[in-house]
């Protein structure tokens, strides 16, 4: 038996955010867009709830008050991007995440280095597609956008509990649908509340419009405040 | 299914650390994670054992501490965790208010040899 030499084993106490480099990055973009007077906005939502339609909705209702970037978060392809540009976006950047589940916040510190951000009054923020990896990783965002449909059914806030916890604002898409889909909203609401006393609960439907004006009376409050 | 973006982090956090504390090797960390962060132990470790061959925190122990989601029940006046998805006060039935939402993701403390 050799002896290699006294090491001394300490314990060092850190009592830290086991992502405390992303919240950095974090705290960053949101100080560049700050004082560069433009909200940003982090839309999360599983897949298929209506990211992208709410995004042009709202650009096709604002499009001669409001200037709205976008950046797009996709695991690949940039069909998003041509959707927001065509509907009057300002200018649109896409994250092509490779796979990864969820935006991190510094790949929207690069995604900002292409964008003029004095172009811009707001910039939507779409997460990619997905309920849970989302809600870790802060981006910069000065408000949580958490949309969910009445498609998905009513269980969802029990069963994703973080993201509803986390949200500034929650918007109810496919309203339309609620009859066809069994929608039991005030389960929904019920267990919403539970998770987060505060945020406006938004009903609307992307497709006929309906509750479209209060989305963005909100959306315009928030800019109005930063 | 975002361990390894998770381990990732962690591992520039252990390397961050022992940079600063001018550690040989991180031995272990002691970790602090919700039931409801949606982390696997087993994905986490084996992301890490991944990640971590050649670096100072080769072969360190990831101690974790489980935290449950927790509500208050304004009627009975008392904490409760919920069952599953089920919220309900398991006294009284009535649906609490979210104290914590079991998602946390905290270091707690290292464990270096310097």
């Amino acid at each position: 038996m050799s002896t290699v030499g006294v090491q001394s084993v300490k314990i060092i106490n850190i009592v830290e955010s086991l992502l405390a480099s992303n919240d950095q990055a974090a705290a960053r973009n949101r100080q560049r867009l700050g004082k560069a007077g433009v909200l940003a906005v982090n839309i999360m939502s599983s897949p298929g709830a209506g990211k992208t339609s709410l995004i042009t909705r709202t650009l096709e209702a604002l499009r001669d008050r409001t200037r709205i970037g976008v950046i797009e978060g996709d695991i690949a392809g940039s069909i998003d991007t041509e959707k927001v540009m065509a509907a009057g976006a300002r200018d649109a950047v896409q994250i092509n995440t490779g796979g990864n589940c969820h935006l991190e916040a510094n790949m929207v510190d690069r995604a900002l280095d292409e964008l003029d951000l004095s172009r811009f009054d707001v910039l939507f923020v779409e997460n990619v597609g997905n309920l849970v990896c989302p809600t870790h990783w802060a981006l910069g965002e000065h408000r949580k956008l958490c949309l969910v449909s009445t498609a998905e059914g009513h269980d969802k806030p029990i069963k994703y509990p973080q993201i509803f916890a986390i949200a500034d604002v929650i918007v109810l898409n496919k309203i339309d649908l609620i009859e066809l889909v069994d929608f039991e909203r005030a389960f929904f609401y019920e267990s919403v509340r539970a998770l987060n006393p505060h945020a406006p609960i938004l009903e609307v439907s992307c497709r006929s419009g309906a509750g479209l004006d209060a989305w963005t009376d909100w959306l315009l409050d928030q800019r109005a405040a930063l | 299914m975002h361990e390894l973006s998770v381990a990732a982090a962690l591992l520039e956090r252990a390397e961050t650390h022992a940079d600063r504390l001018r550690a040989s090797k991180v031995l272990a960390i002691n970790l602090v994670i919700g039931e409801r962060a949606c982390i696997a132990d087993d994905s986490l470790r084996f992301s890490f054992e991944l990640l971590t061959p050649g670096t100072v925190a080769e072969g360190a122990r990831l101690v974790v501490r489980r935290t449950p989601m927790r509500f208050r029940c304004p009627r009975c006046d008392r904490d409760y965790s919920p069952v599953g998805a089920d919220f309900r006060c398991p006294a009284c039935g009535n649906v609490g208010q979210v104290v914590d939402d079991g998602s946390e993701l905290t270091i707690e403390s290292l464990e270096v040899a310097q």
